[in-house]
């Protein structure tokens, strides 16, 4: 008899999972669960299926055979519990479902601050399809949205709401945006081409009240004093995994569901991936690492020898707004800087040097040769041979090296 | 589309183009397979002609002091100062400088105004510089200034030896028919004696590397060995020579031993060359500014004639003593009387010669005595006894010796006409009238090349602007002074037939250069006139005026000159100075005013750099590429340094193109004393003693702009143009920040673009800006430490004619990896590099033949052939 396997989550991770397993030969019995009634859908393109620059359809990961490829699929289903010691789990229709396997695969929730205003309207977030479809339906022309958070989610947000016709503010706590990935040039360059497009911006700023009438919000009030009028509120301020179900059924956790090189938690019939798992003390909200995770548990639980899991320094790499984003490394760690600016074409690019290594790259406007400068950080490779080709690329830094060779 | 046959204006050959023209432009020239010279050959400065023909830095308007005004006005206030300082410092105070690419008819318009109605003979010319020691010897030899070879003699003859000439490059097309005769040939022999190896001696079979200026000793000791080897032609000597026992008294002295440690040759070598000279009957002597431009240059020049005299070797085929001249018509020039010590048509100062010409033209005040050679004649302007100076059609800030002292005296002088085709010379700056001139494909007359053969340079198109001939502006003033009748010319033909009959007028025979047989020709069959040899008396069947043995001096026979050797000398000597030679280069003509309009002949060197050797540059600490000052007489020239094998130990070589239109240190001239040769006035330009030292930098830029960029405060800096722009590299003084320079750079060049990108590497020095508008690239420039990290040229300017430009980041980077990079140019007409024909080497290709079947190199002009055979020869040792 198959084994079963159950996967508690359907969202990106589990997707990235099914893709992998419908690769190799398991045999298992799948069941997919997942809260929200859509399934295995990207997410990454909620902002710009909000902007209205794709369609639901595009935003599809699985082809119809991979969907259909667990056995059972549960959307619109919440898991209640897990009972480790008798390897079952009960649906919040009271089914139980047994396993052989268990992967937590429960993602993260947008973290809320508590302003203590719960219940007034017009306060959301940017999360799942069922919110950008009800942003949707509500009339965006001359209303006005506020997006707390300029970092990659917000920015995502906020483009998503200025596209649709809301009249879009930023405001974000740090000097730049995007100030994990970025430096303050490279932040500032993509402020000004997002400013192109209609938003507004507010840096170093918090939100210090809201005003709200029967019920509604109309304003929010600056640490500063100033007031910004709005009618909807997207916080956009970070994600905070989800392990309530792992810990409630002992799993051990701290920011999120600990696993290790193999993606086991500490039951050995249980695994998480995703943004909910932990890893060392790392949690992971890019789509890289999540992949490499599924490759591996994907051969774990098809009971084939595989690669473990490393910790990377995953690259970012996005595009907000229609500017290209790639950031690798840390620009602040290197001690020489190497700077292209071309200000007209909203061109940024930033790469540090410690030594004769690469250290850090931001890439704004123009994210070519972005993986090459990953690697070149991650294999930490001598650089001074082509280092004024660096800049311009893989192939321009090969023909440099070859003709300096050749001369 | 028509085709009109003209002339080339560059060097003395003086080869036929066929000019195709099209709506009032010409679009293509070709080599005239009509013409005597070059039978359809062409060079490659000849080739690109129709690329010079822009009205970019034209004059095209009459200026006074800056200001536009017509030409009435201009013409009047020409005239009226003339006639002032005439009228109070008397005619010594004023002076024409005049120059070999004017036309025959200009230059007997100025000559006859100058010396017959102004009363002065302060008429010189650049062709002092360049050919004036060969006239005086041949003065001295013959009585008259009388070449006696052909060019054909240089493909009959058995032997050529060429003396202080790089022909390969100077003289290309007439050096190829040498090579070519040399092939059909295989007895012939080329010896070249020349201090410096070249694309001219590698072809030779016998390169004498002598110790610069020694020329006269390796000719004085084969006058000295003929003697001994019984080569001597002992009736030929007595018939119709004399002088002998004097010059050979001199010679005596003058043993193998002693021609060795002057000259510093093997004596092997020099018996070889000995040898060769006595046993071959056929024998061309060739030589140039080498020899000419010396302190002793009409002594060196008579010393050669010596011996062709001494072994009765000329007015025969196949052999003579062979002055070729640099320009298209010094030899033009001097049948009018271009030179302050001619009077007019080979006639001096004497009183029948003064008394013939006053009365052929009628004149009211005839000049009767030579008047002030070019060295001298800037020395009074500088003393302030001539305050009058009209210049015509030449650049002396540039091309005179001691350029500072010309600079200073063309300061200080009260008043200086410039007629110039274009407006932005180094001399113009000093004129405070500038007259626009018509250029090559515009004006119409003639021109002698150098073996007497008169052609005609044709208008082509219409002038530019406000243009004028030269005759026409010196005649509008002639006629405003007063001398309307005697200068009513209304066409050149006019102006020849006047000189063709000046040549024939009391002449029978007595004088070599007649012409007369061209006085009286219609404007129709002037503008027909072929192509002709002088002399062509009227009505007397042409001779080869000396095949007789009869000469023009008073008693027909020949002069030997007892020359007396002797070495340059030099003020201030001192071991750790290195001697300066200078020259020319393969694709450029004198001060750039036009071949550096042409970005193809920009190609082959590009920017300003003085060659020495490997061992010289190792005892200096420098390095190729590296940037040096060299200074001699308080004159000093930053230029970049090439090693090159070629150049000998103890010596510099400069090339002499360069001015501040080009550079901002580069007039090698000022470097050269103006010391002069005692008999000819010509000054010693291949001659002097300088320092070199290290200029250190803090970091070089390579700036490609689309217009004429402004640059900063720069060590160094070299503009060459380019398709569609320009491109400079410069060096930034030690004392200066590189990020301070690009900063102030930028600052400049940012205006002119819509999208300006930045790039900095401060950790190494590097600094790139790039500007665009409209998709195309406006400026590029880029700063390293490292001259060797800044990109490659061509590639750089080749980016200006793309458009649009797509993908900007190798326009930073300075590279594209998918363009193959040319390297330096070799081949000017189809455009191949080093790089290219390096590579066709490595692949197999063993011969010159198989390199053009491949890459066309060398299958047009020829002039890069020494070169590709160098870079094979190269490959297969």
């Amino acid at each position: 008899m198959a084994q079963k396997l159950v996967i508690v989550g359907a969202g990106m991770a589990a997707a990235y999972l099914l893709q992998e397993l419908s690769r190799l030969d398991h045999g298992l019995h799948i069941t997919l669960i997942g809260e929200e009634p859509d399934a295995c859908y990207n997410r990454v393109m909620l902002s710009a299926l909000l902007a209205g620059e794709a369609a639901e359809s595009d935003l599809a990961m699985l082809s119809t055979d991979q969907l259909h490829s667990p056995n059972r699929l549960l959307t619109g289903t919440r898991v209640r519990a897990v009972n480790l010691r008798q390897q079952t789990l009960l649906t919040d229709n009271n089914e139980t479902l047994s396993y052989d396997r268990l992967v937590f695969a429960t993602g993260a929730t947008v973290a809320t601050p508590d302003i203590g205003m719960s219940g007034v309207e017009g306060i959301r977030v940017l999360r799942t399809l069922e919110d950008v479809r009800h942003l949707q339906c509500v009339a965006a022309q001359g209303r006005r949205a506020v997006v707390v958070g300029g970092g990659l989610l917000g920015l995502e947000a906020a483009h998503g709401l200025n596209g649709r016709g809301f009249d879009t503010s930023v405001v974000h706590r740090q000097p730049y945006l995007m100030n994990r990935q970025l430096d303050a040039e490279g932040g500032e360059h993509l402020r000004e081409r997002m400013a192109q497009s209609g938003l507004q911006f507010f840096l170093q700023a918090s939100v210090a009240a809201l005003r709200a009438s029967d019920g509604k919000l109309h304003a929010i009030v600056l640490q500063d004093g100033r007031e910004l009028a709005c009618d909807l509120l997207v916080f956009a301020t970070g994600i905070e995994p989800s392990m309530t179900l792992a810990r409630e059924a002992g799993v051990a956790c701290e920011r999120g569901v600990l696993v290790d090189a193999y993606l086991h938690t500490s039951d050995p019939n249980c695994y998480a991936l995703g943004e909910c798992s932990q890893m060392g003390t790392q949690c992971f909200g890019l789509v890289a690492p999540v992949k490499a995770q599924a490759v591996v548990l994907a051969r774990q639980l098809a009971g084939a020898d595989g690669p473990a899991f490393a910790l990377e320094d995953w690259p970012v790499q996005l595009k907000v707004s229609g500017v290209e984003i790639f950031s690798a490394g840390s620009v602040q760690s290197g001690d020489e800087h190497l700077v292209l600016r071309d200000a007209g074409s909203g061109v940024y690019r930033h790469l540090a040097l410690a030594g004769q290594q690469l250290v850090g790259a931001v890439l704004v406007g123009d994210k070519r040769d972005g993986i090459w400068y990953a690697q070149l950080i991650r294999d930490a490779a001598d650089v001074s041979g082509y280092r004024s080709g660096l800049m311009f690329g893989k192939a321009v830094s090969e023909a440099m090296r070859l003709s300096a060779v050749a001369a | 589309m028509t085709s009109c046959r003209t002339t080339c204006p560059y060097c003395g050959v003086g080869c036929g183009v066929t000019a195709e023209i099209n709506d009032a432009t010409v679009i293509a020239v070709t080599g005239d397979r009509q013409h005597p010279a070059n039978a359809g050959r062409l060079c490659v400065k000849g080739s690109t002609l129709a690329e010079t023909l822009t009205t970019e830095g034209r004059l095209q308007h009459p200026l006074v002091r800056g200001e536009r005004v017509t030409w009435n006005s201009a013409l009047d206030s020409v005239a009226q100062k003339l006639q002032a300082v005439r009228r109070q410092y008397g005619p010594g105070a004023i002076a024409f400088y005049l120059s070999g690419q004017l036309l025959t008819e200009d230059y007997y318009v100025a000559n006859k105004l100058m010396k017959g109605f102004l009363g002065s003979a302060n008429v010189d010319t650049n062709s002092r510089l360049c050919m004036s020691a060969a006239v005086a010897a041949y003065q001295r030899a013959f009585g008259a200034d009388y070449v006696p070879c052909s060019y054909a003699d240089l493909e009959m003859s058995e032997l050529v030896v060429m003396v202080g000439s790089n022909a390969a490059w100077t003289h290309p097309v007439l050096y190829q028919r040498m090579v070519a005769s040399r092939k059909a040939n295989p007895a012939k022999k080329i010896v070249v004696i020349d201090p410096r190896r070249t694309e001219t001696s590698e072809a030779a079979d016998l390169h004498l590397q002598i110790a610069p200026g020694s020329d006269a000793y390796l000719f004085v000791g084969l006058l000295h060995y003929l003697l001994g080897s019984g080569n001597l032609d002992t009736r030929y000597i007595e018939e119709h020579t004399r002088g002998f026992a004097d010059a050979l008294a001199v010679a005596r002295e003058i043993d193998l031993a002693r021609v060795a440690s002057m000259t510093g040759l093997e004596t092997q070598q020099i018996e070889q060359f000995y040898r060769l000279f006595g046993t071959t009957e056929k024998v061309v002597t060739l030589y140039s500014q080498g020899i000419n431009q010396s302190a002793s240059g009409t002594d060196k020049c008579n010393a050669i004639t010596n011996c062709h005299l001494a072994t009765g070797r000329l007015g025969r085929v196949g052999m003579g003593p062979f002055s070729i001249t640099g320009q298209p018509n010094a030899m033009g020039g001097r049948e009018v009387g271009g030179l302050a010590n001619q009077l007019a048509a080979h006639m001096g100062f004497d009183e029948a010669d003064v008394a013939r010409v006053e009365s052929f033209w009628q004149a009211p005040d005839m000049a009767r005595e030579p008047g002030l050679k070019a060295v001298d004649m800037f020395r009074a302007v500088e003393a302030g006894d001539i305050k009058f100076l009209w210049i015509m059609a030449t650049n002396p800030a540039v091309s005179m010796p001691d350029t500072e002292q010309v600079r200073r005296a063309l300061q200080n002088c009260e008043f200086v006409v410039l007629s110039d085709c274009v407006e932005d010379t180094d001399t113009a700056a000093y004129a405070d009238v500038l007259l626009p001139a018509m250029g090559w494909g515009e004006k119409d007359g003639t021109v002698t090349n150098s073996e007497r053969c008169i052609s005609r340079q044709r208008s082509l198109v219409p002038a530019t602007g406000e243009a004028r001939p030269d005759w026409w502006i010196v005649t509008q003033v002639a006629q405003r002074l007063g001398f309307g009748k005697a200068f009513d010319y209304r066409h050149p033909s006019q102006i020849f037939s006047e000189h063709a009959s000046l040549s024939g007028y009391e002449n029978e025979g007595r004088r070599d250069f007649d012409i007369s047989a061209l006085a009286g020709l219609s404007e129709a069959e002037y503008e027909q006139l072929e192509p002709t040899y002088w002399p062509c008396p009227s009505g007397n069947p042409v001779a080869e005026p000396i095949a007789a043995g009869r000469f023009f001096t008073a008693s027909g026979l020949a002069n030997f000159i007892a020359v007396q050797p002797a070495l340059p000398t030099f003020d201030e000597d001192a071991e750790r100075l290195l001697t300066l030679n200078s020259g020319r280069l393969r694709d450029q003509w004198h001060t750039m005013t036009r071949t550096g309009r042409v970005p193809k002949l920009m190609r082959h060197r590009d920017f300003f750099s003085v060659s020495i050797s490997a061992e010289d540059a190792m005892a200096r600490g420098l390095a190729e590429g590296e940037l040096v000052h060299a200074q001699a007489c308080s004159s000093s020239v930053t230029a970049l340094i090439r090693i090159e094998d070629t150049v000998p130990r103890g010596q510099v070589f400069s090339p002499i193109h360069w001015s501040n239109q080009h550079a901002n240190r580069a007039c090698i001239n000022g470097l050269i004393p103006a010391v002069t040769d005692p008999v000819s006035g010509q000054p010693q330009l291949k001659f002097s003693r300088v320092s070199l030292s290290p200029v250190p930098v803090s970091g070089w830029g390579l700036l490609l702009t689309r217009h004429l960029p402004v640059l900063p405060a720069a060590a160094y800096w070299s503009r060459v143009v380019a398709s569609g722009g320009y491109l400079t590299l410069f060096a930034v003084a030690a004392s200066a920040q590189l990020q301070e320079v690009q900063r102030d750079l930028v600052n400049h060049l940012q205006p002119f673009a819509t999208r300006n990108i930045d790039y900095q590497d401060p950790g190494s020095g590097d600094f790139r800006n790039v500007g665009l508008a409209h998709g195309q690239l406006v400026y590029a420039c880029y700063l390293n430490a490292d001259r060797r990290r800044l990109p490659d040229g061509d590639w750089l300017t080749a980016q200006l004619a793309v458009a649009p430009l797509e993908d900007t980041l190798p326009l930073v980077a300075g590279f594209n990896p998918g363009s193959p990079v040319s390297g330096r140019l070799i081949c000017t007409c189809w455009e191949v590099g080093e790089r290219a024909i390096a590579q066709a080497v490595k692949a197999g290709a063993r011969s010159v033949e198989c390199l053009g079947e491949e890459l066309r190199c060398g299958t047009q002009c020829g002039s890069c052939i020494p070169e590709l055979k160098r870079m094979l020869l190269a490959a297969a040792s």
